[in-house]
């Protein structure tokens, strides 16, 4: 139970984790509106898992599934909309939603297990573990990221951002075909041999950038798609408006 | 003219959901372990799992290899759908008792069914 909490922890706070520490780099928050987003998202992240049973009969027992592939559509754009415009509300909206999808999950195994008496102490110290690899892991992310910024400029983070943002894509995709939305493409390759996604190296590289051992070739297409397009919008929109102003 | 292109397009749709929804594939979650632990299923089709979660705490169906995630209710029945998948070993787990709740798909091209209808 304590490795299984550990690895929950692990598994669902790095990409919360990841995604705040691009958006921090790319452009810094204020501590206060940092904390009113953290807060918010435990919050949401509760009235989730509240209103799952509700939400799980509709739409023919598909409606977690559409409000999942919602947050993870609400992701790309305000990761995207924060790119090119540093809005406080678009920084807001992806660490909330971004909360929502991953805490969630981790949340419902807490609530689920914690009545158990042998298990609360588990729990307790797996989760307490695991918020702490995880806090390290964002300390040494977050000065990793600022070099690079520093050295290379604003531009490996957006490469970073935008494959973030199009793994998220790949989720909603991935949901879509769970539930018969879309239909399921042939796998392109296999590489599961080479590195699993349950490796720890495969975990970090999943949470960091949405790697696949066995990608199909309706999430590849979209996740090189949808990088470009984000890596296009934050190229041209920003000129564009500077014209316009000139 | 309308009626001549319209029959093939009703027929072919009849066709298809029939095809679609012919195979269901029955997965019980009892005491943290997934009966039955293997199911075999056809290459190349794609098939509807129905998961039910026959414990009083909540797990998550979870698979690396067949790129599905879903938690499971106690108590509840879910649906989740896989393939068309090429032959070979697909594995799932239940990813809040990882040890004790693992199963694979195995995807043969001969059907050796454990179908439910």
């Amino acid at each position: 139970m304590l490795i299984t909490s550990l690895v929950m922890s692990l598994n669902q706070l790095l990409p919360v984790a990841i995604l705040l520490i691009l958006l921090q780099v790319v452009a810094k928050q204020s501590l206060m509106k940092l904390l009113g987003g953290l807060i918010l998202g435990i919050g949401l992240s509760f009235l989730f898992v509240k209103s799952a049973p509700l939400m799980s009969p509709l739409f023919d027992y598909q409606g977690l599934e559409y409000a999942q592939i919602g947050l993870c559509i609400l992701i790309f754009i305000s990761a995207l909309y924060y790119a090119i415009k540093q809005a406080t509300a678009a920084f807001m909206i992806a660490i909330i939603s971004v909360m929502t999808l991953y805490l969630s999950h981790y949340i419902i195994y807490l609530i689920g297990f914690w009545q158990s008496n042998e298990a609360a102490q588990s729990l307790f110290i797996g989760t307490f573990l695991g918020l702490g690899i995880c806090s390290s892991f964002s300390v040494l992310l977050y000065f990793l990221l600022s070099a690079i910024k520093q050295r290379f400029g604003l531009t490996p983070l957006l490469v970073l951002l935008a494959l973030n943002s199009a793994a998220k894509l790949v989720v909603a995709l991935d949901l879509a075909s769970q539930i018969d939305l879309i239909a399921t493409t042939v796998t392109v390759w296999d590489l599961r041999d080479i590195l699993t996604e349950n490796s720890e190296f495969g975990r970090v590289l999943r949470a960091l950038i949405g790697y696949e051992a066995t990608p199909n070739l309706t999430s590849l297409l979209s996740y090189v798609l949808s990088s470009v397009l984000f890596l296009s919008a934050c190229y041209f929109i920003p000129k564009s408006i500077t014209k316009e102003k000139s | 003219m309308i009626k001549q292109l319209i029959r093939p397009y009703l027929y072919c749709c009849v066709f298809l959901s029939f095809n679609a929804a012919s195979k269901d594939y029955r997965i019980v979650l009892k005491d943290h372990l997934f009966y039955p632990a293997e199911i075999v299923v056809p290459a190349n089709k794609k098939v509807r799992l129905l998961i039910e979660n026959q414990d009083s705490t909540p797990e998550e169906f979870d698979s690396f290899d067949l790129n599905r995630e879903k938690v499971l209710y106690p108590k509840r029945k879910s649906v989740i759908y896989i393939g068309p998948l090429i032959p070979g070993r697909y594995e799932f787990f239940g990813e809040f008792s990882p040890n004790t709740a693992r199963g694979a798909v195995i995807v043969t091209e001969k059907e050796r069914s454990n179908a439910n209808n």
